[in-house]
């Protein structure tokens, strides 16, 4: 089923750039340019994800997710702006937004939190207490906090399992640098450094070292995925 | 209708005077005032209404009677029946009324022009009789005398104080208008661009007004330092950034004109690089300036030593990487929660670890630690690389501000910068010190 994501920004060029880059990936991608007809068409209920700037003409940004919110439609809201700083950050997703990307983003970057808020969206309410993950030959225990992978225990805690349990939810999907930082770190800055890549470097060692076949892929340009297929 | 913040002092000034002085003269007043001169109105009273009775009875000669045998026992009575001229006709008192007759109850008065009537008040009622004037009473005495003496000084305090109070009122006004004009011109002047100038102090900062012009002249000199930061900035923008986009547009250049694919790839890739390089210059530079607008009300209580851990978390296996020793000392005991801004405080350090990691000597060591004492929180991260000698550090300090020695490495030259903005956030300072070998770097942080 081709999932529909309608996108209110009124900038054509990037709205075109952004759903351009969305339908290649595969989704149906309405868009729009002002606020109150972007609260008008979500309100129909048919969008799984909605993509809006948070200012706008007409209605801004946070303000239609206020009206969509009230008006009861549950998809999750990504919003794009150009206020980039912590504090800006912090109230948007105080206002109710799922994600907030700042400008300028790299397409892969919107993707992948497109991708993420899509498969949670999908995981609230069908299995609500999930205690084990598996990932290929990969096995994790969410309640002992233990990995195995092909039945041989890999000493793994702390901040790790955190990083390797939020790799492994969304498997197969690329999860970007700074989203680690801001689910498992919980910092909304760039610390301008290679710190995650530091830390998966390490996880990944733990991972594949002993064993034949890579899980913890690199993908160039945009983070990093966790699947037994490269 | 407005009146002026002069007018009003002065008006303010005199009316506190009055009062003043109503009240003491009303206490003054109160105290020494009793009945004497209520009971010599009444003795007036009925001397005259017995005169009178006598002259309606027996006419003048009777009068003159009654007048004589009264004066056998009292030396102050008064009693004369004054023609219409006010020349006297019989009885004791002045040849001539000083003050032209009229039908009064009482009045305490002086009656002569000359003479020894003269020299004495007397209290008397005027009563007409027949075509005549009865003047009656008693001279005053002493007690009498002082007390007239004494209403009468207090009425004149009354009016010397509001003469005073006026004349106060109107010092006191050109006083603080001279000194709030001044104040006044210096603010015009720098509203008007010239921003330079300073309210300075006139009585040796010891005054309310000069510790005004003071903290006016601490707000002008930060809007000053502001502004230059400011034009700096600008200048360091267009300067700094005119390499990275210049570089940009070499690559951007490269990639049109390969020829083939993978070096359209690889100038590709360098375009991104260094595209990030630049968007990562703005958005700290937007987190400075943001930064310096945050009102400390978004500082929430935080445990620092736990903000300490998260950050050593995310950054010591970085340092293990680099092949450094990453050391983090927290206080013994765990200490009460302080109002902290968790991103930005996290960012400013991680901003410091960045710098330490990049300048630190291979092998050595990044220490972190959080000192807490009577008053403040000191967050420090300190390396033993080369350090920045004591001559460079303000301008290690400044936007952009990197130093000649370092603009061969990677960075945006604005981490000290945010740092710094940070600290100030939270009401403290940065210190850059020596860590011999080696820079330490202290976020100070009072409470």
């Amino acid at each position: 089923m081709t999932r529909k994501i309608l996108l209110v920004e009124d900038d054509a060029a990037s709205s075109a750039y952004v759903a351009k880059g969305l339908q290649e990936a595969g989704f149906a991608v309405e868009s729009c340019g002002d606020g109150r007809d972007g609260l008008f068409l979500a309100s129909e209920g048919i969008f799984d994800l909605v993509i809006a700037d948070r200012m706008l003409p007409g209605l801004d940004g946070l303000s239609m997710l206020g009206a969509l919110r009230a008006a009861n439609i549950r998809a999750p809201v990504l919003i794009l702006s150009a206020l980039g700083t912590v504090d800006d950050r912090v109230k948007g997703l105080h206002a109710g937004a799922d994600d907030y990307l700042t400008k300028p983003f790299s397409f892969a970057e919107l993707l992948a939190r497109v991708e993420a808020l899509l498969r949670r969206a999908d995981g609230a309410g069908a299995e609500p207490q999930v205690t084990r993950l598996t990932v290929g030959d990969l096995e994790i225990d969410l309640l002992a906090r233990s990995v195995a992978r092909q039945g041989r225990a890999i000493p793994i805690g702390g901040r790790e399992f955190n990083l390797l349990e939020f790799l492994a939810r969304h498997a197969g999907q690329v999860v970007t640098r700074t989203m680690m930082l801001e689910k498992i770190w919980n910092y909304h800055f760039d610390p301008g450094s290679n710190v995650v890549d530091v830390h998966i470097g390490r996880l990944r060692r733990k991972l594949e070292e002993g064993f034949d076949t890579p899980i913890l892929h690199t993908v160039r340009g945009a983070g990093y995925r966790l699947s037994l297929d490269g | 209708m407005r009146i002026s913040i002069t007018a009003r002092l002065a008006l303010l000034a005199v009316l506190l005077s009055l009062v003043t002085s109503l009240a003491l003269a009303g206490l003054i007043w109160q105290q020494t005032h009793d009945d004497a001169i209520e009971v010599l109105r009444r003795d007036t009273a009925q001397q005259t209404d017995a005169f009178a009775a006598v002259y309606r009875s027996g006419g003048i000669p009777a009068l003159a009677q009654a007048i004589a045998d009264a004066q056998a026992d009292d030396d102050s009575l008064v009693a004369v029946l004054i023609d219409r001229n006010g020349a006297r006709r019989l009885g004791v008192g002045p040849d001539r009324l000083a003050f032209a007759p009229s039908a009064e109850t009482f009045r305490v008065a002086t009656l002569g022009t000359a003479g020894e009537w003269a020299g004495q008040e007397a209290g008397v009622t005027i009563r007409p009789l027949g075509r005549d004037w009865l003047v009656s009473g008693r001279l005053l005495d002493d007690w009498e005398r002082t007390q007239r003496n004494i209403e009468r000084a207090l009425l004149l305090a009354v009016l010397l104080s509001l003469v005073l109070g006026i004349g106060g009122g109107l010092v006191l006004a050109r006083y603080v208008t001279r000194r709030l004009d001044r104040i006044a011109g210096a603010v015009d002047a720098v509203a008007a661009g010239d921003l330079a100038r300073r309210v300075g102090t006139e009585a040796g900062g010891s005054d309310a007004f000069d510790r005004l012009s003071l903290r006016i002249d601490g707000m002008l000199d930060r809007i000053d330092r502001l502004m230059a930061e400011l034009r700096i900035v600008t200048d360091s923008i267009a300067h700094d950034l005119r390499s990275p986009i210049a570089r940009l547009r070499a690559r951007a250049e490269a990639a049109a004109t390969a020829s083939h694919p993978q070096q359209r790839e690889v100038a590709l890739a360098g375009l991104i690089a260094e595209t990030d390089l630049v968007m990562r210059m703005l958005a700290v530079l937007l987190e400075i300036s943001r930064s310096e607008a945050v009102t400390r009300d978004m500082l929430v209580p935080l445990d620092p030593a736990a903000l300490i851990e998260e950050i050593a978390d995310l950054y010591a296996p970085v340092a293990e990487e680099a092949g450094l020793r990453f050391v983090v000392a927290l206080p013994s005991e765990p200490g009460a929660q302080v109002r902290l801004h968790r991103e930005l405080l996290s960012q400013a350090l991680a901003n410091l670890i960045d710098n330490a990691l990049r300048h630190a000597a291979a092998g050595g060591e990044i220490a972190l630690a959080l000192e807490r004492s009577a008053d403040a929180l000191r967050f420090s991260v300190a390396d033993r690389g080369t350090g920045i000698p004591a001559a460079d550090r303000a301008q290690a300090l400044s936007r952009f501000g990197r130093l000649d020695r370092a603009r061969s490495l990677p960075g945006a030259g604005l981490g000290l910068a945010l740092v710094e903005s940070v600290a100030r956030l939270h009401g403290g300072r940065l210190e850059l010190g020596d860590n011999a070998p080696g820079l330490v770097a202290t976020i100070v942080v009072p409470f």
